[in-house]
């Protein structure tokens, strides 16, 4: 791990963390630069090798951010994503990483406040180790 | 082969002052398999977009990076352009360095901006061409259900010249338009009579599906029809089965011996009142006491009142917490009411209700008055549940479809439009997907029959082949994605006498790739979302930190 490093990490369905990160671009409503957002089609597409490569390349922090639950447009894939990312919580404590620093979220696509609140969250979770 | 990629910057009009463009484009030349760089201005306006397609004429490259706005505004733009420029449409890489980066962050941003252009670059390095071709569809449609919804879409399918089956599990096509008193009157003899005569419509009546296999565009469907059972296959499926009003006791707290009447029994006696041995003096409806969202007993209570006024003459009371007239000329018809002499009466608690001397007895409290009140009534007639028709869970488990917790065909999912499902070809119309009216239902069957023609109509649909597919050596068929698939959009196939693999339906996908993050065999590849082209972006990210 590089010191000094903060990035983040942020995989977002482009349903809907995508198109609240694009508003709050257009609000601009300013947070860290830190973030790097990885469009995927649904946050369920993302496996647990993405997860764990982003660590292995020295990540601060992952983010998954899909839609609401009960609003996905694949009807699960946010479900699914959860239990992904409780799994790989639990592969990081094992191997000694602090699983704080990965991270389910659910927003809507209109929710850019929130959507800035989660990477300026990250960031702080992350600065403090 | 040697990768030649082509990245295209782009200011928005220069308006993006805090990335030092002339910096981002020096080190985007020193990125591998980069051939060309180049800086517009506008590439989104038709010079823009001609000046990037003679570079790539000329430029002989065979990738193209483009760092502008986000992907969700141009993205259609550039891959049609792409098109034209002889390169597969699939060869794109997008950087969103204006809403993700430059107006996002406050100061100066070149380096993640180059960043997120080393991103796309090395995305790039992995695309694969996606072909576009043609599969044939059926153009023939199946109606589930011979009520309002399912007589009107077939039709109106008919009417555009799609052959259309129409089930019905009753004797008779109507449904339960039957026992209804509707205001205007539907014309359902007319209705019944058109599709009679129009060729182009088969009716099955006493017939249920059994079977439905299939996805969008080849569903194989078995009904059974009386003894017999018919295979037929259809290109789209559209499910009007309507619902069923159910009244619940334990909703009035009635006491034994109340004088209590289902709508329908209303309408019974509406049609032929001179066979009651007495005409009611007092009849009284009562609304609102299930606490759901009633829709339909508000309107068919008002249009019954007025039935009551004009052919029984009795005095009538409509018992209610709050109206609802959210239906298209209700409030006409609750005015109209109220001018005929129908009383309206507000309640906050419940009404007892039990029985006195032959008739029933209504106690409660007016909010209006403020007061104690008692009405005698000799019928009072009941408010319905509506609930979904018999069979519906049945049905929807033979056609893959997920129903709401109350029961209800798709009624959850806010991102879809209204009357599809979560099953491409499929579609929901009526009260089948809840408490609807007439009006709102002929609007669910002009919007499932526009659905229909756009799909079926071409006899053919333009699908990217293969844009998420399964290695049929990898595929150890477990069936995983079958399970898991949220549109049913996969099968198993048989590829030679030994083996079946699972086999994903180009038409019927909606690339979420929940299946190839699943897969625990990892035979199932995403182009544009494959694991390389994810991990190849979380790897540009690692070699700049």
């Amino acid at each position: 791990m590089i010191r000094g490093n903060n990035k983040i990490v942020a995989f977002c369905c482009e349903n809907s963390a995508y198109l609240a990160a694009d508003k709050a671009g257009r609000m601009r409503l300013h947070y860290p630069d830190n973030v790097r957002i990885i469009r995927v089609p649904c946050v369920g597409r993302v496996d647990l090798i993405h997860i764990l490569k982003a660590f292995e390349k020295g990540a601060a922090g992952v983010l998954l951010i899909g839609c609401h639950e009960g609003a996905c447009q694949h009807l699960t894939g946010n479900t699914r994503a959860k239990e992904r990312a409780a799994y790989a919580r639990n592969l990081l404590k094992e191997v000694g990483i602090d699983e704080a620093r990965l991270r389910m979220a659910n927003i809507a696509p209109d929710m850019a406040q929130q959507f800035v609140r989660e990477i300026e969250d990250m960031t702080e979770k992350t600065k403090e180790r | 082969m040697q990768i030649r990629i082509g990245v295209f910057l782009c200011d928005c009009g220069k308006s993006l002052s805090n990335i030092d463009f002339p910096k981002v484009s020096e080190r985007a030349e020193k990125l591998q398999d980069v051939v060309h760089v180049g800086l517009h201005s506008n590439l989104c306006l038709k010079e823009g977009i001609e000046e990037m397609l003679s570079t790539i004429r000329d430029g002989a490259i065979d990738r193209v990076v483009i760092a502008a706005c986000s992907p969700k505004l141009k993205e259609d733009a550039f891959r049609n352009a792409l098109e034209e420029a002889g390169l597969n449409s699939n060869f794109l890489s997008l950087a969103n360095i204006r809403e993700q980066c430059s107006w996002a962050h406050e100061g100066d941003v070149t380096e993640k901006a180059l960043e997120l252009t080393a991103m796309a670059v090395e995305r790039a390095r992995f695309l694969k061409p996606l072909v576009k071709k043609d599969v044939p569809v059926n153009k023939e449609v199946l109606v589930v259900g011979g009520g309002f919804a399912g007589m009107k879409v077939a039709l109106d399918l008919a009417n555009l010249g799609l052959r259309t089956t129409l089930v019905e599990r009753g004797l008779a096509l109507g449904g339960r338009l039957e026992g209804f008193e509707t205001n205007p009157a539907v014309p359902i003899n007319s209705m019944r009579k058109a599709i009679e005569e129009n060729r182009d419509i088969e009716v099955l009546t006493s017939a249920e599906l059994t079977r439905g296999e299939g996805e969008v565009g080849d569903f194989s469907i078995r009904i059974k029809k009386g003894d017999e059972e018919l295979s037929r296959s259809f290109g789209a499926i559209i499910f009007a089965t309507g619902y069923r009003p159910e009244i619940s006791p334990g909703d009035f707290q009635l006491r034994p011996g109340v004088n209590l009447i289902s709508q329908e029994k209303l309408t019974e006696i509406l049609k032929a009142p001179e066979r009651l041995e007495l005409r009611p003096k007092t009849i009284g409806f009562v609304l609102d006491v299930s606490d759901e969202n009633c829709r339909l007993p508000t309107l068919s209570a008002l249009n019954d009142a007025l039935a009551v006024k004009e052919r029984l003459g009795s005095e009538v009371y409509v018992f209610c917490k709050s109206l609802k007239v959210d239906s298209e000329g209700v409030e006409e018809v609750y005015r109209e009411a109220r001018d005929r002499g129908v009383v309206f009466v507000k309640f906050e608690e419940r009404p007892r209700i039990c029985s006195e001397d032959g008739r029933v007895k209504v106690e409660l409290n007016d909010i209006l008055l403020g007061d104690e009140i008692t009405v005698f009534c000799d019928f009072l007639v009941a408010e319905e549940r509506i609930m979904p028709s018999e069979g519906t869970e049945a049905l929807s488990s033979i056609l893959k479809m997920r129903i709401d917790s109350r029961g209800f065909c798709q009624d959850e999912n806010v991102h879809l439009y209204p009357v599809s499902c979560e099953r491409k070809g499929i579609f929901c119309v009526g009260a089948c997907r809840g408490d609807l009216d007439i009006a709102r239902a002929s609007t669910d069957v002009a919007s499932a029959v526009l659905s229909t023609y756009e799909l079926l109509a071409p006899g053919t649909a333009i699908v990217e082949a293969e844009r998420v597919k399964v290695d049929p050596e990898k595929c150890r068929v477990c069936l995983t994605c079958i399970r898991v698939c949220p549109h049913g959009a996969i099968r198993l196939v048989r590829v030679d006498t030994e083996r079946e693999v699972a086999q994903i339906s180009d038409l019927a996908c909606e690339g979420c790739g929940i299946c190839a993050a699943i897969c625990p065999a990892k035979a199932i590849d995403f182009e544009g979302y494959g694991d390389e082209q994810i991990l190849a972006e979380v790897q540009a990210i690692g070699e700049s930190l």
